[in-house]
This record gives structure tokens, sequence and C-alpha cells, in this order.
């Protein structure tokens, strides 16, 4: 034995009491390679993977230990806790009663079997076990913040406050104390009472973290986001750097939508709480906002290794897999979650959300019978009384998103709804997202209330929808990210309606009465694959707001490039393999054809490269490509000035982008399905007068793209007219939607 | 020992005031100001807390505490030209419009190079009516910092309530240029438009920064004023709607909002333009009306009720406005005063305020009855406004202001109505108060007959209603 290898041990061993278990797992395992430390280096080796929730690693060295020191509890008390984590209880106690059996004195035992009792709802039980470990550790002030969360359990409010502060003077860093704390004073006492009493606290300690924390948590009880991030602001400040504040606040900022801040707060958190789904998902959920797509899914993928497949993690999966244009991938996470699950909604939601990117699956019907499992799979809600449809006046309408702003939802529905007739309608918009920009103070501007909708629960909002005497309401967010169409299922308004608002099939909702389409989007004989009836305006059925800052439409470029230019500034989820081969295809008959790709996935470095990999793959030519990441609306807008005809995708086409292209004077080849998704296109070229731009298979798509190019007078001559068009049209004439949106819900309205 | 625990003790409060700092440059002053009451729990309390905090609390909006807050910062630090200034600030946002300008004042004095003590104080003044001292305080802030877009505008608000409306467009014609994106200046120039009687070039820039996609209150606003400058007050509705929906809290805004809501055109109009002279011409006139102030208004309705009876457009024959003030029965009366306006007032600075409106043809800075005595013409309108409550006795005013009404001529006036049943009363306020009784008896005694004596709310005082009686009257015919 070198002394080299002895110090391996040794330093291994110093790391660990220093707590640094990441530099503690290579010298350990050079230890134990080496043989040194005998069985006490795979047990150290197994408790520094377990404290960095390396669990499957951890796992062996640990039953190696257990066997080869059977008179220790450390083994079984990692293993423990490891498979108390996976959510295995039964294993989790057969560990710790293991270690009772030879050390019946043993408090984390004692503890890990409480907790356990605890969960199962076991109360008097855990509150036993607690009591025993007290005995053997009367001053240990875990096991006094264990009391505390039983003794509130057991609506002993008052008990849980005097435990709660008792750990609170002693730790003054303990969240969790602060958190019981603060839930057995809002037990106890009044909320004035009861923040009066944490000033108190405050007023004689203030350097304390532990009153700022349970301040905190008092507003969080209480629903008051805003003075609750401020109290962990301090925290924060009084005790840097500690996780479990560091999660907290994390999550707080996430939840006022301050993921810049929330970001750095979580990853530290997460780093050193690596076993911590909530924070791991809610990571996942801010990096997905920043667009750090390929971040996300290793952080994703390394929690389903080391945890298994928990729900989130793999829901979170699939639409961010999605995102980087792996529609196969994702669709087979999202399909792994629904067997795991088996009429999971949220599960089922997720699949519905990435189902219609999908090149082969799809399609209206199977996206028909998607919508119908999640119908089947939802719990019986009693509707809300019926109220009669009485002719009216002036109707009440409802208008549920979280698109209210600079949004594809706010570009295509702002100006129509803003010339709806005020004395016909009276709008209520209930915002499930806050935002502040121009186009929000437009929707604010338009509607004669204004509710921002907090309270996650749909029955709740449903009873404030039927509160405020809602004649129609129109839901505008659909299976998106901030949607909520359940809500509908409660039958709030006599009737409802989806509109714009990932409108990408049917909802299969039974209390969705009319989807708003028309003839292109769903023409006679759709129904079947629609649950809704059809309601179908006279033109196309969204209104689009060009915006004021789009910059002048430039000259054809291919006059002065000598070549054409085609572009797509859509996202990635949309270009599938089979939308990448038609256009290498196209590129390949067209050698002087270049392709630029505009996006801002792609400002992320590791999707990106992966994209570049999937364009090689597809045989499209990357030196005749320009591939751009996300940039600011009015510059989006200014690439248009260097395409000269744009080329949508398929199967999900677009909707908002056709628009811009449009807008911008540059004509969108499309080819057109039979889903929702797959027809925006094919609406808003229709819509504007351009139906021979839209393709019913692959060959009319490349030889519409041909016969652009060929004829560069006659393209340059519609861009120099398309803004004009586009302007003049039924796509942006808004008196003219607005009259017809007005006569269409009216009409929907006295139908029986 | 103790040593350590101090030390770590300041560790730490030097920890929370650098978040702080960070917090309130970042624009979080409620996320700053739990920093700043824990450091102020300290048994030492670090000074530059004590000014945060004021800083904190003046950005919450909490004004009150702020002012405390600043004072007593300035007690450990006599003098200091920032506290005062927050102060100031916090006693200007309270309304407590003359100790702001004291502590302007003093932090001018203390650091004579501030700009922002300058242009707090040139703020003070305008508050005070006193425009021409704070246009030389605003100007040589604007001079100084010729990019500060807030100082340019303070300048042209100056300009405007001077009455300077050409050099104010000039100003802010520039700074449209220069931020085109912003909506302040459009707003503010739209208005200064409206004050100079060109409603239709005010409804032309607001509807055009509108059109291009800027959504702002004050555009709204303002747009709304100018369509109702030109008689178009259903299309004002909407403007007014969407300024109140904008700015939800904003209970002028959304009474205009309710009022031009309102059924049939003709109980619009007049609920309209009453709640228009509630508050006329919205944010930047305001302070000149005085809050809730309501006799132009009622003019204005009875002079429309009167030529919509008549069947004319305007009134027939000159107008005489006793005690015109800054001369809000001008604006009241505005295109319907086609032969002629004639104002009276007793004091200067009054009668230089109405001159700057250029609405008036006469004007004359005199004592009531001597102007009186001095003119001969005879008047189609004689109106007095809030004037009334003045005099005691009524009888010898009111003789001599119906010899100068025309034979067809009409008299309107307002008086604050006695709870006594006989006579007049001297109020706390100093104000007279007359009872019903007596105004009659004195009308009669006046050679005047009362077509309508009408209870009224004239005005709010400190929150309560001020009940009176407007009058309108003509020359008993012999």
């Amino acid at each position: 034995m070198s002394a080299a290898l002895q110090s391996a041990f040794a330093a291994g061993i110093e790391a660990l009491s220093r707590d640094d278990p990441a530099a503690a797992v290579p010298l350990l395992e050079q230890a134990l390679a080496s043989g040194e430390g005998g069985a006490y280096a795979a047990l150290n080796l197994g408790m520094a993977l377990t404290a960095l929730a390396r669990f499957n690693a951890a796992e062996p060295h640990l039953r190696a230990a257990l066997l080869a020191l059977p008179e220790l509890p450390e083994p079984g008390i990692r293993l423990g806790v490891i498979a108390a984590t996976r959510g295995d209880a039964a294993a989790a106690r057969a560990c710790y009663e293991t270690v009772l059996r030879r050390h019946p004195q043993h408090v984390p035992a004692l503890a890990g079997l409480a907790a356990l009792a605890e969960q199962a709802g076991q109360l008097a039980q855990a509150s036993a076990l607690v009591a025993r470990a007290r005995l053997v550790e009367p001053d240990e002030p875990e096991l006094d913040a264990v009391a505390a969360r039983l003794a509130l359990a057991g609506n002993s409010a008052a008990g849980a406050v005097l435990l709660a502060e008792a750990v609170l003077h002693r730790r003054p860093a303990h969240v969790a104390a602060a958190q019981l704390l603060a839930r057995a004073l809002l037990r106890d006492l009044s909320p004035p009472e009861a923040l009066a009493r944490l000033a108190a606290h405050a007023a004689a300690a203030p350097l304390s973290p532990a009153w700022a924390l349970a301040q905190g948590y008092a507003h969080v009880e209480l629903d008051q986001l805003a003075p609750a991030i401020a109290a962990f602001q301090l925290a924060d400040a009084l005790e840097p750097e500690n996780p479990d504040i560091l999660g907290e606040f994390g999550r707080l900022l996430a939840q006022q939508d301050r993921p810049e801040e929330a970001l750095p707060a979580l990853l530290p958190a997460l780093a050193a709480r690596p076993a911590n789904l909530d924070y791991r998902n809610l990571a996942s959920t801010l990096m997905w906002r920043r667009h750090r797509y390929a971040e996300m899914v290793a952080l994703l993928q390394e929690g389903i290794a080391e945890f298994g497949p928990h729900p989130t993690l793999n829901l979170n999966l699939a639409l961010v897999l999605n995102a980087q244009g792996r529609q196969q991938e994702a669709l087979a996470a999202a399909e792994a979650s629904v067997a795991h699950a088996p009429g999971n909604i949220p599960a089922l939601v997720n699949r519905i959300a990435v189902l219609p990117y999908h090149e082969t699956q799809g399609t209206a019907a199977k996206l028909a019978a998607a919508a119908a499992e999640i119908a089947a799979a939802l719990p019986a809600t009693p509707p809300l009384p019926a109220v009669a449809r009485a002719p009216k006046p002036r109707l009440k309408l409802g208008l549920l998103s979280g698109g209210f702003g600079i949004h594809p939802v706010g570009w295509l529905t702002l100006a129509g709804l803003e010339a709806l007739p005020e004395d016909r309608f009276e709008v209520t918009a209930y915002s499930l997202k806050p935002r502040r920009d121009a186009l929000n103070a437009r929707f604010r501007a338009r509607a004669a209330r204004w509710r921002e909708v907090t309270d996650p629960d749909d029955a709740a909002l449903a009873q404030q929808i039927r509160a405020d005497e809602i004649d129609i309401l129109i839901d505008m967010g659909g299976y998106g990210d901030t949607g909520r169409p359940f809500v509908l299922t409660h039958r709030p308004a006599a009737l409802q309606l989806k509109w714009v608002g990932s409108q990408f099939s049917t909802t299969g909702l039974p209390g969705v009465d009319f989807m708003l389409t028309d003839r292109w989007e769903t023409p006679a004989g759709f129904e079947p694959l629609y649950s809704e009836r059809l309601l179908r305006l006279p033109d196309g059925y969204i209104c689009y707001l060009p915006p004021s800052y789009a910059p002048p439409v430039s000259a054809l470029p291919a006059l002065r490039n000598g070549h054409v230019t085609f572009g797509c500034f859509n996202n990635l989820a949309k270009l599938t393999p089979a939308v990448l081969r038609l256009w290498a295809r196209l590129l390949r008959e067209m050698p002087s054809a270049r392709l630029v790709i505009r996006t801002h996935a792609l400002s992320d470095p590791g999707t990106r490269a992966l994209t570049r990999d999937r364009f090689a793959a597809a045989g499209l030519p990357l030196d005749r490509m320009e591939l751009h990441g996300g940039c600011p609306h009015t510059e989006m807008l200014a690439g248009y000035t260097a395409i000269d005809v744009a080329l949508d995708p398929f199967p999900y086409t677009g909707g908002l982008t056709v628009c811009e292209a449009l807008y911008m004077g540059v004509p969108v080849v499309t080819l057109t399905g039979d889903s929702f998704a797959s027809r925006h296109a094919l609406s808003h070229l229709s819509n504007v007068g351009l139906p021979d731009w839209v393709a019913t298979d692959a060959e009319g798509y490349l030889a519409r793209a041909h016969q652009a190019a060929a004829d560069l007078p006659a393209l340059a001559a519609l861009r120099a007219g398309l803004r004009q068009r586009v302007s003049a049209s039924p796509l942006c004439d808004a008196p003219r939607f607005g009259a017809n949106l007005a006569a269409a819900l009216e009409a929907a309205w006295a139908a029986a | 020992m103790s040593g350590q625990v101090a030390g770590t003790e300041q560790v730490i409060s030097e920890r929370l005031m650098a978040k702080a700092r960070l917090l309130l440059e970042g624009r979080r002053p409620a996320e700053a100001l739990p920093l700043l009451e824990r450091l102020h729990h300290l048994d030492h309390v670090p000074a530059p807390a004590r000014e945060a905090r004021a800083i904190a609390l003046l950005a919450m909006g909490r004004f009150g505490d702020a002012a405390d807050a600043a004072g007593e910062a300035l007690a450990c630090l006599p003098g200091s030209a920032a506290l005062l200034q927050l102060r100031g600030r916090a006693r200007l946002a309270m309304g407590h419009d003359i100790e702001a300008l004291d502590d302007a004042a003093a932090a001018v004095m203390a650091d004579s190079g501030s700009n922002d003590a300058k242009g707090l104080m040139a703020e003070a003044l305008m508050k005070l009516g006193k425009a021409d001292e704070a246009i030389f305080l605003a100007w040589r802030v604007a001079e100084a910092l010729p990019q500060d877009m807030h100082a340019q505008l303070r300048l042209a608000q100056a300009f405007i309530m001077a009455g300077r409306h050409a050099a104010a467009d000039e100003l802010l014609a520039a700074l449209e240029a220069r931020a085109p994106q912003l909506a302040l200046p459009i707003a503010l120039r739209a208005q200064n438009k409206l004050l100079m009687h060109d409603a239709a070039e005010a409804e032309r820039m607001t509807r055009a920064a509108l059109d291009r996609g800027m959504v702002e209150v004050s555009l709204h606003s303002v747009l709304a004023h100018a369509l109702v400058a030109q008689q178009r007050l259903h299309e004002a509705g909407a403007h007014f709607r969407a300024a109140s929906r904008l700015a939800p809290h904003d209970a002028y805004l959304a009474h205009l909002a309710d009022a031009s809501a309102g059924g049939t055109p003709e109980r619009a109009t007049d609920a309209y333009v009453s709640a228009v002279f509630d508050g006329y011409a919205g944010r930047f006139e305001a302070e000149l009306l005085g809050m809730g102030y309501r006799v132009p208004g009622l003019i204005r309705l009875a002079v429309d009720r009167w030529l919509a009876e008549a069947g004319q457009a305007t009134i027939p024959g000159p107008v005489l406005d006793l005690g015109c003030g800054t001369g809000l029965v001008g604006v009241a009366l505005l295109g319907l005063t086609g032969a002629g306006l004639c104002g009276v007032d007793l004091s200067r600075n009054m009668i230089a305020q109405t001159l700057a409106k250029g609405i008036y043809t006469e004007l004359h800075q005199a004592e009531f009855s001597a102007a009186l005595a001095a003119i001969q013409t005879r008047y189609a309108l004689v109106a007095a406004a809030d004037l009334f409550c003045y005099f005691g006795d009524l009888e010898d005013a009111l003789l001599a202001a119906a010899a100068r009404l025309a034979d067809a001529g009409l008299m309107m006036f307002s008086v604050e109505l006695s709870a006594e049943p006989g006579g007049w009363q001297l109020g706390e306020s100093g104000r007279y108060r007359h009872s019903l009784a007596y105004v009659t008896s004195a009308l009669q005694q006046s050679g005047l007959t009362a077509l309508s004596i009408a209870p009224e709310t004239l005005r709010q005082n400190g929150g309560e209603p001020v009940e009176g009686l407007f009058v309108i009257a003509r020359r008993q015919v012999c």
C-alpha cells in the first residue's frame, strides 16, 4: 500500500468531511480500485454518490458495504433514503427496520420511519417514532422540526408554533421550520396577527434570516407573491448561498415571471439538492423560456436516468425534444408518459401538444382521437346550473387566454376584437398570464373588465366567469402552455367557443359548442373531425394586425443577387424530416438557390449543432444555407428583405409567420393537409387571393417553388404590390372582420 | 467576543445595504424596503440606509412615510440637498405644495448646481400657479440638460401653463422629432393645440400616434377632449372609455367614461358636459380648476338649453363674466361667444392667467361695482360663477348686474346654500351662504325674475360636497 494511495482514501474522507462529495468521489474510486480503505472505501463512496443524488452509481457500493460491514447502520440508512426518494416506501421501511433491529436507538432510522408513516397518513405512529428519537437526542432541532410538522398535521397549531420557533432560534436558516411556523401561525391567528408576531421577532433580531423566511412563507400562504419575494430577497441577503433559500426564492421568482433571476437562484439549489425534482422541473422550464434547449434536455435526461421516469420530467422532455425538431423522439417520450400513467390528463395533453407536428401521426383523425382520449379521461365535472340563452341587445363576451399581448393571439385577434361593436358586446378579459406591452395595453383599452387570473383552480375560475354573468366564453389558449381549456367543461357560460390560441385541432371537450373557423380551414365535410360545431366566418378566421414598425418591402433580392433565396422563419418543431428532405430536393434541383432559416432555437449552441447535423443528414447543402437565431421582431421582419420566396413547413404550417412574410412582400409556398394546423397557411393565402401558392402534395410544392423562381419579373411585381394587397384584403380588414365576428357570435347565440 | 459580533453585524449590514442599492437601481423598491427596514432596527442605523429607505418609500408611492423618513434622515444630516429634495418630492406628491417649495428652495440653496433641485422647485412653482418663475427655473435645467426628456417636458408644461403656447409647441415638436416613440410629447403637444383652440390638429396628432400602435392614457384622453371640443361627443366616448380602462384607478377618467356611456345623445351630452367641467381638460388643467368645480359646466348646460330653445348657434350678444378668475366660464362657453366675452376680476394674477387663455375679447382688472359702473355695454348674458359667496347682501350687486343686461338677456349665478331659513350667514370658511328665501327676495328687489333656482352641488371641499343654488334670471318686464 503506497503513501499516495493511502492519501487518496484519506483525502476522500477529508473531502466528505468538508461537505464536498463531488471532490470525494474520484478519490474514493481511486482508493476502492486499489483496495485501500477496504469496505470503508465502498461505504464512503456510496455515501458521496448518494449526496450527489447519483443513486444508480451509489447503490452497488452501499450494498457491498452492507454485506461487508453489517454492524454499521450507515449503508442501510443510505439505501433507505434512496428507496424513499424513489418513492419505494416498502423498500425504505425494510432498510430502516433492519438498522433498528441492530441499533434500536438509531435516530436517523427512527426519523426515516416516522417520515414514511407520516407520508402514509399514520400520524400517531409517526409521532410515537419521533418521540422515541427525541428521547435519544433531545437537543436535535431536526427532530423538533418533524415534531412541529406532526403537531400541525395533528391540529395542534399552537404547539407547532412553539416547536418551530424553538428550531428557528437555534437554526435561523431552517427553511422547513420557517414554513411550518408561517402555516401554524396562520392556522392559529388572523393574518395581521400572524404577520405582527413575525415582525416583532424581526425587530428583536433584525439580522436573523429566520423571520424573513417565515414572513416570506406567510405571504406565500396568503397568496401575496410580491411581498413573499421581497422577504426572500431579504432572507437571501441575510444568509447568502443557502441552497434551500435559493431554491424557494427561485421558485417564487419563476412564479412572478422573472426567469433571468430565477434560474441563477435555482441552479445552485439544484446542484446542492439534485434529487429535488421540483427544482429540476422548474429549472428546465426556465431553460425552456430562455431557449436553452440542449441544457434542458441534458437536465431532464439526467433526472430520468437517476430518479426514474417521473411524469413531469418526461412531459418536459417531450416538449423540448419537439422544440428541437425531434418530433419522433418527442412523440415517443409523450407516448411513454401516457403508457406509464394511463388516463393521466397532463400526459394526454402533452401528447396532443406534440402530435400535430409529427409528419405522419399529426392528422386530423389522430388528433381527434387524442382529443377524445382527453375528454374520456376527464373526471366527471358537474356543470354549473344551466342558464337560458335569451335574446339580448348587448352580449357579455368573455375571453380566456394567456396571449393578450405580443403573442400570436395578439397579432391575430386584437384588431378584430377592437372592431367588435362596443354597443353589442361588453368584453371581459380573463388573462392567464400577466403581460405589459403595447398590444396588451390595447387589449386592456378594449376590455370593459380585466381580470388577471391567479387561482389555478379551474372550478373557481368557472365560478368567477359565471359570477360575471358572461354569455359567451371564447377559449383562446387551448392545450398551449398557459391554456385552461378545462374551465369550459364546468360550463360557466351559456355559449362557449374555441378560437385562436393553440388552435390546431378539435378540442374534443364536451363544453366547447363551436369552433370559430372558415371555409378553408374546415370545408364542408370536415365536421366528423371536430367535436365542436363549425362556426365559419365569411372570410378568414383571423384578422392580422401588421406591426406599425414593420420595415418597408424591399426590391426582389434575386434581381440583385442573381440567385433565388428561399426562407423559413418558423420554429424548429415544424421542420420535420419530410420537410427537410423536400427542401434538400428543391436545392439539388436549383443548384444556385440558397435557403435562410431563422428561429430563436438556433441561438442555443447545442440545438444549433444538432440542427446542422439533421440538415446535413437530410441532404441539405449547408454551404448554401444561413442559420440565424432569435432577434428582435423588427429585425426578424427586416430579414424578409433578403428572402424571395418563403417555404412553409408541414404538417404544422405557418400562421402568424405566413401573415408576416406576406406583409413583408414575400409569397409563401405551402403544402396543405387535413388537420387545422396544416391549413393555417391555406386560409391566410386564400384570404389574400393567393390560393395558387397552395400545394396538396410534395410534387406540387416543388413545382410552385420552381415556377416562382422561373419568372422573376412576375415575382418582383407580386412582391411590389403585396403589402398593399394584404392590407386591403379581408386578412387585415378589421372593420369587416369585426362586423362578421359580431354577426357570427350573435347567430351562434340565437342558434338552438 | 462582542467585537466579533459587531464585526459580523457590520459585514451583514454592508451586504444588506449593497443589495438594497442594487434593488433600488433595478427599480424594485418594494424588495429593497425590507432590507432597509432591518437596518433601521439596528442600534446604529447606517446613514445611507436612512436615505435609501426614504427613496424606496417615495418610489413605492408611500409619500407620507417617505416624507417622514426623509425628515428623520435630515435630523441626522441637516441641510442635505439630496434629503431636502426627497422630502420635497414626497410633499409635492401629497399636494403639500408650499412645504415642497420650501424644501426645493432649501435644496437649491444647499446645492446651487443641482439641476434636480431646480427642477423640483420649478414643479412646485407650477403647482402653485407661478408659471413665470417656474419657466425661469425649468429653462435653466432644460438648458443644462438638453438630452433629458423629463427636463424638456417640464419646460414645455411650464410654457403651456403660462399660456406661451407657441413656445410650447415649438419645443414639443422638437421633442417629438427626437423621440418619436414616446407618447407624452405628442399628448402634451396635442393638449397644447387644444388650448390654442385647434382641436382638429389635436385630434390629428393623437389619432396619428394611436394609429402607429402607441397606447397611452394621455393620448386617448386628449383625443377625447379634442372630440368634445368639436362637439363629437359620441366619438369621444370610446376614447374616454379606453383611457379609463388603461388607468382603472383614475376616478376622473372613470367619471368621464361613465358619463359618455349614458343613454340618448341628449342625456349623454348633459352628463358629459357636466363631467368635463368637473375637472376639465384633464391632466394638465386640473390644478387650475380646483377639484370638482361644476359651476362653469352648469352655465354651459344652461346656455346650451337656452340656445336650443331659441334655435340659435351662439349667444345672441356679448357676454359678461363677473369674477372671471382664471377664465373657466370662458373655457366652458368656448365656441358660443361670437359677439364678445368680457371678463372682470380683482386679481391681477387671475387676469393674467385668463389673458393667457386668449378666449376673452376684453378683460378688466377692477373691483366689481367699479367695473360695472364703468361699463356701458348691455349683455346678452351676465355670468357670476362662485362670485356671490364673497357678498353678504346681494341686492346692490344684483341690481348693478341687472343694469347691464340686454332686454332679453339672462343672468346666471351661483350661491352657496345656507342651512338657516332666512337671510345669509358668514361661514367658517370666510364665505357667505345664502338661503333660498333670501335669494328669491333679492332677485325681486333687484328687478330680476327667476327662471330657475336649482339646488346643485357646486364643488367638493375636502371630500365634502358644497351645496348651493344655481340661478337663472332675466330682467323684469315693465
